[in-house]
């Protein structure tokens, strides 16, 4: 998939829910988390926090199960979107996410996904710690997916 | 070692049963796996030549019941009544029309189509038996091939609600081939329970008596074995689910000892497999009392939706590969506290 894609590096991420926030507001206008595109996955008590929204998978399994073709491929943007017009709010997207990306919004009845804010992620321009990046698909750093894999191999050999 | 058992006893705590398909679905699945599932059964009773005269035969608006009527009649009238439920689940009702135009890779949009083509056929076949019984009872190739088809359509759609929750491969409780096959024994027996009782209601209103003991004690011997058989997958199931991975492990923890355990050892075990086999082994030994049936029935049919309520609220998803990579370094802090 090309164009360009959200990027979360959990390590800076410091749980302020900023993002949260800002979502919501530029998108129902009003502060309200639960209507937030982006999530974070949260263990308190170690500290740990994780953002999470939809990673545009380059086959969409939320696209594959919707019964309407109402979350499809933007072929313009090569990104996954929701078409509230065609939603039903059967919520088996959300049932299919393995990001739990898809949300459902009580208020409008639909499944709801982030839209990128139309080029401009919000949660990109307020978050001061650089948790989450937009970049281009191909420059997103595969020396440091290599790491990360690495890393985690060793972890899982190191907790048997 | 200690910190990690605790650790993981309280994860095990924390986990809820999935709150995005809830009721609807199970009685929407439930319905139309018992519709599917009678009429399956009423369909065999004919084909076996079950069909019996009763003494006096039981008028609805003028025209005349057969026995063999009042089991296929509840086969598409259980999956349209069940039909709804699932339109009552979508955020936007009005729209539900729309819910097909993707049959292609979406099996909610094939069940759509599944479940209104077995509607259609079991009524043609209904009105057909009904109103020209000469059509129906002269055995002619083509009308036993439409048949034939019908039934197809019928058991596609027991197995289809199985193979709907299926389909979602990052659930382990449901991405399982044992699950279609669970569903589908259930269908069966709760099918073949629906038959029984409207065989009994029918000979109640006709009051045909006695000539419908042998048909009923022929389901019954039939419905015995599926409860075995039935219990049997219902077992090998969780327990291939539970060697699935975490979250297979979590969503059988759920099940059997978490939030549904009440379902889980009441509603699915107690009503839907132990008093059934109590009663129906009472009633061999005291046939005279059709309570002991009617009862068995009700319980068991009680126990065909709890097994679906069961299974679709302990659907887990899997965790992600970025969520496993952060539980593991948790684990890791927490050997590293413990040293």
């Amino acid at each position: 998939m090309h164009g360009k894609l959200i990027v979360i590096d959990h390590e800076k991420c410091t749980g302020c829910r900023q993002c949260e926030m800002v979502c919501s507001v530029f998108h129902t206008g009003a502060s309200n988390p639960s209507r937030s595109r982006i999530k974070i996955v949260k263990w308190e008590h170690v500290g740990c926090y994780l953002p999470m929204t939809c990673q545009s998978c380059e086959k969409p399994f939320c696209a594959e199960v919707c019964p309407t073709k109402a979350c499809h491929i933007d072929e313009e943007n090569q990104r996954v979107t929701i078409d509230k017009d065609k939603c039903i709010g059967c919520k088996t997207c959300i049932i299919a996410c393995p990001f739990g990306a898809p949300l459902y919004d009580k208020t409008e009845k639909v499944s709801i996904k982030c839209d990128y804010c139309d080029g401009n992620p919000q949660c990109v321009v307020f978050c001061t710690v650089k948790a989450v990046d937009y970049i281009e698909a191909d420059r997103i750093n595969l020396a440091k997916k290599r790491e990360v894999s690495l890393k985690l191999a060793d972890m899982l050999k190191h907790a048997r | 070692m200690e910190i990690e058992e605790t650790s993981q006893e309280k994860a095990l705590k924390l986990i809820r049963p999935q709150r995005e398909w809830r009721w609807e679905i199970a009685v929407y699945l439930y319905l139309a796996g018992m519709g599917a599932g009678a009429y399956v059964m009423g369909s065999f009773l004919i084909w076996l030549g079950y069909s019996l005269t009763p003494s006096r035969s039981l008028v609805l608006f003028g025209v005349p019941l057969t026995l063999t009527h009042a089991a296929l009649l509840w086969g598409p009238i259980l999956v349209a009544i069940g039909a709804p439920f699932l339109i009552l689940d979508l955020g936007k009702k009005h729209k539900f029309f729309t819910a097909c135009l993707n049959p292609r890779t979406s099996w909610v949009a094939r069940g759509f189509i599944i479940l209104s083509a077995f509607i259609v056929l079991g009524l043609v076949v209904l009105a057909v038996s009904v109103l020209s019984p000469e059509t129906s009872g002269s055995r002619s190739v083509l009308w036993f091939i439409f048949e034939i088809i019908s039934v197809m359509f019928a058991v596609a759609t027991a197995i289809y609600t199985g193979v709907l929750l299926k389909s979602m491969r990052y659930t382990p409780i449901w991405n399982t081939p044992f699950l279609p096959t669970l569903f589908l024994a259930s269908a069966l027996s709760t099918g073949s329970m629906v038959v029984v009782l409207s065989v009994m209601s029918y000979g109640l209103f006709a009051s045909s008596g006695d000539s419908l003991l042998p048909l009923i004690h022929g389901v019954i011997r039939a419905e015995q074995i599926l409860i075995l058989i039935e219990g049997f997958i219902l077992a090998v199931y969780l327990w291939a689910v539970y060697r699935k991975g975490n979250q297979g492990k979590s969503s059988v923890h759920l099940l059997l000892f978490g939030d549904l355990k009440w379902l889980f050892w009441g509603g699915i075990v107690a009503l839907g497999f132990f008093f059934p086999v109590i009663l129906e082994v009472l009633y061999s030994r005291l046939p005279g009392y059709p309570m002991l049936l009617v009862l068995t029935g009700l319980f068991l049919l009680c126990g065909g939706f709890f097994l679906r309520s069961g299974v679709i609220a302990a659907g887990i998803k899997e965790q992600f590969p970025m969520h496993r990579f952060v539980e593991a370094k948790m684990s890791l802090a927490f050997s590293q506290e413990k040293r």
